[in-house]
Order: structure tokens, then C-alpha cells, then sequence
């Protein structure tokens, strides 16, 4: 196990997992002093009921101040701004996020400027702009993927600039995370199936990139375990429901994982289609997870080649020749994409070119290309990634994933090769 | 309770590695300031920084530090280490001189000490990411390749930096770098 010289961990969300776990936020609530909280959701969680058990959950001393139920897909700042004000008039006192990562990334965005009396989101990009505790913060996730409820990042888009700016900070990190599988048992197939690859794509991020650490390391390999023993059985049985706190579960640890040690090329081109082509991120993360694991071979089959483990199992890593392990690891996390393809009836792409909107076209079009390279080139989860990427190369994975054909290792420029397994 | 009976206290050791930084990073702000009038990469990715982009790259606790930023015309210009008074669009903190030592003595890259938590950011990520990008070319003209290789991820093949231009533009922002 690789010890870095240096690093840090830091993960203090209290987290609450069970098939009746919404029952506990009132307690919760009461013992950071807040009476008046309000609930930030979207119209697809209202719509599906799931506001409903939370305010139950809420019991009769508490109830909510207010409700925000119209947070679009991708978080953006215009809708941090209109929530804040909603916030501060009816005098709430702390936040219920209840939604997938963009409710969550939202909710954070509104906890600074609550926090900090502020109207200007932008004043807090970046490192070290948070310098103080902010409001209560209990994060409810409806989907098992994005890990928002564990992580110290925001991701909130700009539209009018098309980009989504980042905001790290160890003080957005919810107080609480509530784990309830009935939360997530609404969720379609499909994203249940993008949703999931989502939170395997932050585990083997977490797992590979430089920062990686022994605490992220272990919760990585758990969270790949979880997701690849139960996602299937999620799409094809929706009510599992131990199925489904397993997913949330493995949700939360890659959460816990990726927010310690950050994330790669996959997310620096996902978040890059997702705000260009307005890709679900989770999508994007699925098509893209194996091309990143195969760019970077040469730096680190050694790390890729653990992964079969959890991938599939003891019998499988065993049975495997250390040299073939790591392209075993990535043809299995192929296969999963294959097998939720065919488990949703078509609907999980498993290639840039299969992602399609309602109306049957192409969501990524070839010719944005160029523009995705170059914002990816800009994106924060470069410095993580092992190897460097420059636009050519970014045209050169677009492609592939385009296609959802494997690389030619042979095009990859190569700097120095650290990976103790040789790969032709 | 009256602050000014508990002054902050200031390492004071470590005074040859501070000095060595100090040129170093000395060094390396006039050779941005170089690269950008020689390199033609370089050039691109700074003229495409947010108009007012002003870095301050320094050494916590107590310096040293260096600030590059744009002039009025737009162009890139090493603007001496002291902060006071100039707006910084995007502070780089070396947590402390160790750290710095293991960055410019070129054992740890940019991003390493990133992701080994040596180096904190403030400030716009995706100028922080393509100064990263321009202070691998600098590195690449200042250095000879067996010590860049090990301060970048990978070194530049041929086709992203032919001999010509590697070796004439080393001349050119050497020459730059230390003439006024």
C-alpha cells in the first residue's frame, strides 16, 4: 500500500443508514439548536413523494419554514441566489437537502451565502475562500451516486459563462448525512444504473489519482465492492431495499473516499460535456470511467489491477496473472456497463454516441468537441489526474469514448512510466 | 486583552533555504515574464487568464513570495514579492519551506505538492490550472531534461516541442530572464 509522504483526511459528517433513518432528523436537528429549517428539493423529488416522509419525519414540534422545490438539474448560481432570499425571509435556520447532487451541490451554494450574508457566490470559488463554520446542514440524498452528502466540494454551474465553478471547502461538508433506502427506491432504472456507475467512477478516481491515502484507499475499495455486488440487483428489483441501502451506502463511502484524496480525467471531461452538452453527470461518468483507468495504465496498472478485487471477487483476482489484472479490471467494469444496458432496456449508454435526448438525437455532438477539450484542459481534477493530458489528447479520448472502442495504447504520449506492471 | 502584546511569531531559521527560494522563485517570475514573449504556448495560455489575473505564489509563514500578473497592456510581468497594494486574483500558498524546498529543487511537481496537500489554492480554478500549464513550459526551457522530468508529469515528445524551438527558446528567455 502506497503511504504518501503528507496528507490529510478529514470527514466528520455524522452519518445516519437505515430503512427508517429519516426518523432520526429531529433529534439531529434539536442538537445543533435549529428549529426552522428549510427543505431545498427539485420538482422530480416533490413529484415522487419524497418530501412528504421527511416532513413526517419531522414530527410535530418541528416543521419546516419553508420549501424550495424548483432546483433545476445543474445547480447554477442564479438559483443559489433566488433560495438564499427565500431563506433569509422567512428567517430559516438551517437547511434539509433533500435530492441528488445537484439539490446537495445547491444547498451548500446557499449555505455560504446564508452564512456568510452574501450575494455573490463567486467571491468563494476556489481553496481557502471559506474561512468559518457555516449553517446546519442535513443532506438527504434520493440518489446513490454523487456522494455530495459526503464530500467538502460544490459544483455549481455558471450558464451564462458555461462552465461549472468549483467551491472546496472542509466547512461545506454537511453536519449530517441521512441514509434511508426508502429515499431511493423511486429511483428509475436508469439512473439508478448512471447514479451508481457515478459513485464506482468516484471510488476508482479516489483509488488511482495522486492524492490518493490509505483512509480513501480503504473506503474506495469498499464502495467498489458495494456497488458492483448490487447495482444490477437495483435495476432489475427496484424494491430490494438492501440493495438499495447498499448502493447508498457505497454512495457515501466513495464520497467520503474521492473528497480526501479528489478525482481524475473522468471528471474533469464528464463535468465538461455535462456543462456543454448537458449530459447527466452520472451518464458521462459510466462511458468515460474505463478510457481514464486505460489512459493512465502506464502510471498505474499496479493500483488498477487491486481493483479487480472488489470488481469481481476473490476467485476471479486470484485465477488472474498479475499482468492481466488491470485490463481485467477495466473489461469488467465494461461488462457492468454492458449488462445495466441491457438490464434497463437500452437506456444506460455505454458510449458517447448512445446518449440521447427524449426527442432521439444525439446529446453530444462531435463538433463540441473542441470546446469540451479545452474546458476540461481548465478543470481542477486535472492536477490530480497521474498523467498529463494536453487538447489533442482530449480529442483523442472524446473520440474513443465517441466510438466505445478500447484505446490504442500506442497513441497514448507517455511520460515517465511509474507502474510496477509493464502493459504492452 | 491587548493583541499587541502577543506579536505573531515568525520562523527565523531556515535562512539558507529561504534565500534559496527566494531566488528561485525570483527566477522563475522573470522567466514567466520571458517565456511569454518567446513561447508562443505560453503567450496563448496567458493572454486566455481573467483580464485583472494577478498571482501571488509565497511561502507560509512568512515568505518568501513572488507576484506575476498582467499589465495595463495585457501582457505577463514578474511584479516583485510584495503584495501590499496589488490585487491578487489567485493566491498559491506553499504551506511552509520545506514544501518549497521540495518544489524547487524539483523533487515534487506542482501537482504533486497539490495533491499531497503541500499547496494551497485560492482563487479562479481554471486560471490556477493553466498557470500550472505555463509554469511546466518555463520549467521545461530552464531546466535540462533529466530535472524537468522530474518536476512535470511528462515531458514534452516532439511533436508538442520540437529541438528548435526548446533549444533556441532557452537562450532567448535565459537571456531575458536576466537582462533588464
Amino acid at each position: 500500500m502506497q503511504i504518501p509522504g503528507y496528507y490529510e483526511f478529514c470527514n466528520n459528517v455524522r452519518i445516519v443508514s437505515g430503512h427508517k433513518a429519516l426518523e432520526k432528523i429531529p433529534e439531529m436537528l434539536v442538537s445543533v439548536g435549529c428549529i426552522r429549517p428549510m427543505i431545498i428539493t427539485d420538482k422530480g423529488v416533490m413529484g415522487a413523494g419524497l418530501v412528504e416522509p421527511v416532513e413526517k419525519a419531522l414530527g410535530s414540534k418541528i416543521k419546516a419554514a419553508g420549501i424550495y422545490d424548483d432546483v433545476p438539474p445543474d445547480s447554477d448560481v442564479k438559483t443559489v441566489k433566488d433560495i438564499a432570499l427565500k431563506y433569509r425571509s422567512l428567517k430559516c435556520d438551517s437547511i434539509i437537502a433533500v435530492g441528488g447532487g445537484s439539490v446537495l451541490d445547491t444547498a451548500k451554494g446557499v449555505n455560504i451565502l446564508v452564512s456568510e450574508n452574501s450575494d455573490n457566490l463567486m467571491d468563494f470559488v476556489g481553496f481557502g475562500a471559506l474561512k468559518r463554520k457555516l449553517k446546519p446542514l442535513i443532506a438527504i440524498p434520493t440518489t446513490s451516486g454523487t456522494g455530495s452528502e459526503m464530500t467538502l466540494v460544490a459544483v455549481i454551474a455558471d450558464h451564462e459563462k458555461d462552465v461549472k465553478m468549483l467551491f472546496p471547502s472542509l466547512f461545506l461538508l454537511p453536519d449530517f448525512a441521512v441514509l434511508d433506502s426508502r429515499m431511493t427506491k423511486t429511483l428509475p432504472d436508469f439512473f439508478t444504473a448512471a447514479t451508481g456507475m457515478d459513485a464506482m467512477t468516484h471510488a476508482c478516481e479516489a483509488y488511482t489519482c495522486l492524492a490518493k491515502n490509505p483512509l480513501s484507499d480503504t473506503t474506495a475499495l469498499s464502495a467498489i465492492r458495494l456497488v458492483s455486488e448490487n447495482i444490477i440487483q437495483a435495476v432489475k428489483k427496484p424494491g430490494d431495499m438492501k440493495a438499495r441501502l447498499a448502493l447508498a451506502n457505497a454512495s457515501a463511502l466513495a464520497g467520503m473516499s474521492f473528497s480526501n484524496s479528489m478525482v481524475g480525467m473522468v471528471h474533469a471531461i464528464g463535468h465538461s460535456i455535462g456543462a456543454i452538452c448537458h449530459v447527466p453527470h452520472g451518464v458521462c461518468m459510466s462511458i468515460l470511467l474505463p478510457y481514464g483507468l486505460e489512459y493512465n495504465l502506464h502510471k498505474t496498472a499496479h493500483l488498477t489491477a487491486e481493483l479487480l478485487f472488489p470488481l469481481k471477487g476473490e476467485d476471479v483476482y486470484n485465477s488472474t496473472s498479475l499482468r492481466d489484472r488491470p485490463r481485467a479490471a477495466i473489461e469488467a467494469i465494461r461488462e457492468l456497463n454492458r449488462d445495466l444496458r441491457k438490464a434497463t432496456g437500452g437506456k444506460h449508454a455505454t458510449c458517447l454516441k448512445e446518449v440521447l435526448n427524449k426527442d432521439g438525437a444525439n446529446m453530444v455532438q462531435i463538433e463540441a468537441f473542441p470546446d469540451i477539450a479545452r474546458l476540461a484542459l481548465n478543470d481542477g481534477a486535472m492536477a490530480y489526474n497521474p498523467e498529463d493530458l494536453d487538447y489533442n489528447d482530449m480529442i483523442m479520448v472524446l473520440e474513443s469514448a465517441w466510438e466505445g472502442v478500447p484505446f490504442d495504447l500506442k497513441r497514448i504520449k507517455k511520460g515517465k512510466v511509474t507502474s510496477k506492471i509493464k502493459i504492452s | 486583552m491587548n493583541i499587541n502584546n502577543y506579536p505573531e511569531i515568525k520562523s527565523k531559521g531556515k535562512l539558507l533555504k529561504k534565500i534559496y527560494v527566494a531566488v528561485m522563485l525570483w527566477i522563475v517570475g522573470r522567466a514567466i515574464q520571458a517565456a511569454y514573449r518567446v513561447d508562443k504556448e505560453v503567450k496563448e495560455e496567458f493572454d486566455g487568464l481573467s483580464d485583472d489575473f494577478m498571482l501571488y505564489l509565497n511561502v507560509l509563514p512568512s515568505g518568501p513570495g513572488m507576484i506575476v500578473g498582467k499589465d495595463k497592456n495585457g501582457k505577463a510581468k514578474y511584479m516583485g514579492w510584495n503584495p501590499s497594494g496589488k490585487k491578487i486574483t489567485l493566491d498559491m500558498k506553499i504551506k511552509n519551506i520545506e514544501a518549497a524546498i521540495l518544489m524547487f529543487t524539483f523533487q515534487e511537481s506542482t501537482c504533486l505538492a497539490t495533491a499531497n496537500n503541500r499547496l494551497a489554492i485560492s482563487g479562479a480554478v481554471p486560471d490556477s490550472m493553466a498557470f500550472i500549464r505555463i509554469l511546466n513550459i518555463v520549467e521545461v526551457y530552464l531546466l535540462p531534461k533529466i530535472i524537468t522530468s522530474l518536476a512535470v508529469k511528462r515531458y514534452p515528445k516532439w511533436s508538442q516541442m520540437n529541438p528548435f524551438r526548446k533549444h533556441f527558446g532557452r537562450i532567448l528567455v535565459y537571456v531575458r530572464t536576466f537582462t533588464f
